[in-house]
């Protein structure tokens, strides 16, 4: 299986060294006609350019021809190269999108956070926890203004737009805690430099163990507040409106 | 009419339409905008030298450094510059002896100043826009700025925008109009000079892109004062916004490139002392990105949820059109082969625009790759990137300035300090945008980067102390020149080909007596009488001027007037007053909001200041257009002049007439676009019609069919003279039109008396937007017809000249025409 990781890592180096060496030879190339053809004070021959003349081109089109296609085939074949590797990256690596028992997890970005909901509605704000190389689907909105959901480590990245969901993967491989990993790549408002979170990627154990705990606290709550539903009700939209003021500074 | 005062007057550049002093003033302002838009950014860089920030501005003040920084360079600099050198060198260039429209030249540089006047204002109107420079959605509406003061200032920005766009399709008017009727005889199309090709193109592209962002900062206009909810909601705007913005956005790459491509061209020729290799086909090149400019622009949405289909055709055609690009590029350095190559100040700069430019373009097809670009996208090496290629852009103007700088000022320069600027240039340059491919995962418009970033971001923050040198060096290079440089010839460039080097430096107020004429093969000065030979008329590229010029033959031309200015000063009044309304209009409709709209954070106010400015910009604008109007402005048309393919029985005006309605079909395109793709959105069928019935729609369209039919009838009486029956057929017209807006008023009335408003929801929104923007084109037709009438009744006009009222007929037409597309959406679909 091929993470996005090792998906960038293939095409950037192919661009890159085709790139540098296009870059190179093109800029080599263009110097050297600078200075070979440097003025040397030799009288003009007759075909120069005058003045008030109607434009006309000069000579030497089939050399540019020449230039043109081979520049032309290394562009597409590279651009055509990136396309099945997109394929791959639209599809999964499974081959299909989110598959029967994949991961998912709904990412809802605000100013100036983000809030990861999982399954049966356990959700953390600022901290997103996924279990280590197992690919993690991601579905990413906004509650206020655009944001853009990345992980530059990972490669992965999507835009939070208001009322749309965005869907990507990505595999993380080394459990570990990765402070500030996730930023925000979308101008959104005065604390759009500051809006990162925390990626912790867990063994996939781990991972199930911390859901079995959060599903339990979850629970828990769910048994006190059916005790007083009136309340739950009361709680839910206080909580929304204060999301709603938290969006607005 | 006036006398043109001297150049040491100052009132002479207040009342000059004279092209080459209009691009004078371009050019001045442009650099003055550069500064501007250098020192914010040298103060953001400032604050990028520690991660996290020096502390020298907070967050919000640094998005609104970022956010300026990007519209005054992109808009107020970079276009303007070389509109500067467009004014100045292509009416020399294709051998006429001004814009066809001298005066409304003058009006679009006044617009273009004062609306980066009230763009910059807008810091001190309580903080200006700070959601970017590509203003996306819903961060652009006034829910996200909160405070009073922002609102007023994020307004001001947004205005101020609004008013260059509207000096922009000015300036495409007559660009158009000039280069496709004002050429000299002999100078058909593909003679051009491939400056002037890069200036045609460049406005042809113009005159649709900039029409599109006009629709779009209208809609956000309405959003931010009359809180409509265009960009407001969760159900499409923020794409809608982005779709807007980069319909606009991608051309507009190419529109601040092409010009600075043009300068690269001449400049190439000349210093290599050879032609262009393969010019025809460059211009095909040229031509071809022109067209396709414009269906690549969901590249920069490739990590929005737009499909895959959608994104792989986008792709295919990003690609596309990068390899003309590649074509061009060559074609630059195959004209070095065998050339006779001077590494001349202006050279350097080309050379080093060309070297730059490859690269920027490498990166580019980085992007293209859409794999790639989900990586890159928001991040530095987008940053990084289209630095390379707009800055590439700016280093061919700087070398387009030292070119003409002995054509437009008589001094030669000095060769070493130009070269020195040259060398302290590029290297500040590279060290500047270099490093941000290596710091490259750093998202833009962040202090917030990882510290292992932190070399290259102090890199590139000396950079650009280095870059801000060299800009300084440059001006000094050339005020010195003004001080102590040698007097220069009229050609001081061995092998330049074009016009402009064949009259005095500088040239003269009317550039040269007679007429230019390529019709021998090369350019010649000819007596200006009608041509003899007849022959050229028979293949349409070349007439003669009609006998209505006859009488005028001893008159000279005017090149000053007061009005542009005034009007500038007026509309700049009127914008200013706009940007203060909204909390007045909070106030006002709060008792109306509805509960679910979107959240207003802006302190309600009624406020009577900024409404008294509105007002009074109006009522300069009402005086000043009124005096103008009335302005005896004599303007000759060339008697002889290649217009292929736009010469038969049109004339400047009409031409320019057609451009403009041309334009205005795109902006009443983007808002039915608008209201498509937002209805599809929400699901076609939840829209109702918003009108309390069909009939007064119906109504209204035939009252308005009525009114064109009228309109045509102004004119049959207008030629033949039959002043009685003109003004009855224009009163008859200006009474339908005032009857159509009766019954808008009623309908617009009925709803009001319901509790329903323009911001009650969506498709009201919607549709009082869009019939709104048509009620005004009404309003301005009746405000021309009203005028038109005084002109009759006080000084019998038209009746010897009917084209007036031929082209008040277009208009009304276009308005009615609009009208029948306007109906059956909004009030039966
Ligand atoms: C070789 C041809 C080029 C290609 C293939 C190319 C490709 C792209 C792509 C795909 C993007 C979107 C990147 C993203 O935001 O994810 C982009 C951004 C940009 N390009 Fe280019 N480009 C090319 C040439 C140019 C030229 C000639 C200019 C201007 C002179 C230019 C100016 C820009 C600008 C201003 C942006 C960023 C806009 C923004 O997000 O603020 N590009 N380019
Ligand atoms: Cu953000
Ligand atoms: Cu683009």
């Amino acid at each position: 299986m091929q993470t996005r990781v090792d998906v960038f890592e293939d095409i950037f180096m192919i661009f890159l060294v085709l790139g540098t060496i296009v870059g190179v030879i093109v800029v080599a190339y263009t110097l050297y006609n600078a200075y070979k053809y440097r003025d040397t004070g030799e009288p003009a021959d007759e075909d120069a350019p005058t003045l008030g003349e109607l434009p006309t081109g000069g000579q030497g089109g089939k050399k540019l021809f020449l230039s043109f296609a081979l520049s032309a085939v290394v562009v597409i074949s590279l651009v055509a190269y990136a396309y099945v590797l997109l394929l791959y990256v639209e599809t999964g690596p499974e081959g299909e999108n989110p598959g029967e028992d994949a991961i998912e997890i709904d990412v809802e970005g605000w100013a100036f956070d983000w809030d990861f909901h999982y399954e049966d509605g356990v959700e953390t704000t600022g901290t997103m926890y996924v279990p280590a190389g197992e690919t993690v689907w991601i579905n990413v909105t906004s509650d206020d203004v655009w944001h853009s959901f990345g992980i530059s480590d990972q490669r992965v990245k999507a835009d939070a737009i208001p009322g749309e969901y965005d869907q990507t993967w990505f595999v993380a491989e080394e459990p570990g805690e990765y402070e500030d990993a996730i930023e925000c790549f979308e101008l959104c408002g005065s604390g759009h430099s500051g809006m990162t979170a925390d990626l912790v990627v867990l063994e996939p154990e781990e991972y199930e163990e911390w859901l079995e705990e959060e599903r339990a606290a979850l629970e828990e709550d769910e048994e006190d507040d059916e005790e007083s539903e009136e309340d739950t009700e009361n709680d839910e939209e206080a909580e929304e409106e204060e999301d709603d003021e938290g969006g607005e500074d | 009419m006036s006398d043109l005062p001297p150049r040491r007057s100052v009132r002479r550049w207040l009342v000059t339409t004279n092209h080459k002093d209009v691009g004078i003033l371009y050019l001045a302002t442009a650099i003055a905008f550069l500064l501007i838009g250098g020192i914010l950014a040298l103060v953001f860089r400032l604050h990028l030298l520690e991660p996290g920030g020096t502390g020298l501005l907070s967050g919000n003040e640094y998005n609104q450094y970022v956010t300026s920084h990007g519209l005054l360079m992109v808009f107020w600099f970079l276009s303007p510059f070389a509109f500067g050198f467009a004014n100045y060198f292509v009416p020399l260039q294709i051998g006429a002896k001004d814009l066809a429209f001298p005066r409304l030249n003058a009006m679009s540089y006044w617009f273009y100043l004062l609306s980066g006047v009230l763009a910059v204002a807008a810091f001190f109107l309580g903080g200006s826009f700070a959601g970017g420079w590509t203003l996306y959605a819903p961060l652009n509406v006034p829910t996200y700025t909160p405070a009073m003061e922002a609102t007023t200032g994020s307004n001001a920005t947004v205005f101020g925008l609004l008013m260059f766009v509207i000096s922009v399709t000015m300036g495409t008017v007559n660009f158009m109009t000039t280069i496709h009727r004002h050429r000299a005889e002999g100078m058909g199309l593909w003679n051009m000079p491939l400056f002037t090709w890069s200036i045609l193109l460049t406005v042809w592209m113009m005159l649709f892109a900039f029409a599109a962002l006009l629709a779009a900062l209208l809609l956000l206009g309405a959003d931010r004062i009359f809180l409509t909810q265009y960009f407001a909601t969760d159900q499409g705007s923020g794409l809608l916004w982005a779709h807007l913005f980069w319909f606009f956005g991608h051309p507009e790459v190419y529109i601040v490139f092409f010009p600075a491509l043009g300068i690269m061209f001449e400049a190439f020729q000349t210093f290599c002392g050879r032609r262009l290799v393969g010019r025809k086909w460059v211009i095909i090149a040229m031509v071809l990105v022109a067209v396709q400019s414009f269906l690549v622009w969901m590249h920069h949405m490739f990590l929005t949820t737009i499909n895959l289909e959608i994104k792989t055709l986008t792709m295919a055609t990003t690609i596309g059109i990068s390899l003309p690009f590649d074509l061009m590029v060559f074609a630059l350095i195959y004209t070095m082969v065998k050339g006779r190559v001077r590494f001349t100040t202006p050279f350097l700069y080309s050379l080093g625009a060309l070297v730059l430019f490859i690269l920027g373009g490498i990166t580019g097809v980085f992007l293209g790759a859409i794999v790639l670009d989900y990586e890159f996208r928001g991040t530095y090496w987008v940053v990084a990137h289209f630095h390379y290629v707009m800055v590439s852009g700016v280093t061919a103007l700087i070398g387009g300035l030292y070119y003409w700088w002995p054509k437009m000022t008589g001094r030669m320069y000095s060769e070493f300090l130009g070269k020195l600027s040259f060398a302290v240039y590029f290297i500040g340059f590279n060290l500047v945008y270099f490093p941000m491919f290596l710091a490259w995962e750093t998202p833009r418009r962040v202090f917030h980067y990882s510290g292992d970033m932190t070399l290259w971001h102090q890199l590139s923050t000396v950079g650009a102390f280095v870059l801000g040198l060299s800009v300084l060096m440059i001006i000094a290079t050339l005020v010195h020149s003004l001080r102590y440089g040698a007097i220069a010839p009229d050609n001081p460039w061995e092998y330049s080909r074009t016009a402009e080097w064949a009259v005095p430096s500088p040239p003269p107020l009317e550039n040269w007596d007679g007429r230019a004429s390529y019709a021998s093969g090369s350019l010649e000065f000819v007596p200006d009488t009608p041509a003899t030979d007849g022959g050229a008329v028979a293949d349409g590229g070349t007439a003669t001027a009609e006998a209505a010029h006859a009488g005028h033959e001893e008159r000279h031309p005017d090149h000053a007037s007061i009005w542009p200015f005034a009007i500038g000063v007026g509309t700049f009044v009127f914008f200013l007053g706009l940007s203060g309304l909204t909390p007045t209009v909070i106030e006002l409709i709060e008792p109306y909001y509805p509960a679910d709209g979107p959240v207003i954070t802006t302190a309600g106010e009624i406020s009577y200041l900024y409404p008294a400015i509105t007002v009074v910009g109006l009522a300069i604008m009402g005086v000043s257009l009124f005096k103008m109007g009335v302005e005896d402005f004599y303007v000759p048309e060339p008697r002889v002049a290649e217009r292929w393919p736009f010469g038969g029985d049109l004339d400047d005006t009409k031409m320019g007439v057609w451009v403009f309605l041309a334009s205005d079909v795109v902006v009443f395109g983007a808002a039915i676009g608008a209201y498509v793709f937002l209805r599809l959105h929400e699901g076609w069928a939840s829209f109702d019609p918003i009108p309390f019935a069909a009939w007064p729609g119906l109504l209204n369209t035939y009252i308005l069919l009525t009114s064109s039919f009228t309109v045509i009838m102004a004119l049959v009486m207008a030629e033949r003279g039959n002043k009685r029956g003109l003004l009855g057929f224009l009163g008859a017209t200006m009474a339908l039109g005032l009857a159509f807006m009766g019954v808008k008023a009623f309908e617009y009335g009925v709803k009001f008396s319901q509790g329903e408003f323009w911001f009650t929801g969506l498709e009201y929104s919607l549709y009082f937007v869009t019939t709104g923007l048509h009620a005004l084109h009404v309003i301005i037709g009746l405000l021309i017809a009203a005028f038109m009438i005084y002109r009759i009744v006080s000084i019998d006009a038209y009746l010897e000249d009917e084209r007036p009222v031929e082209f008040f007929g277009l208009y009304w037409h276009f308005v009615d025409i609009v009208w029948v597309f306007l109906f059956p959406i909004f009030y039966l679909m």
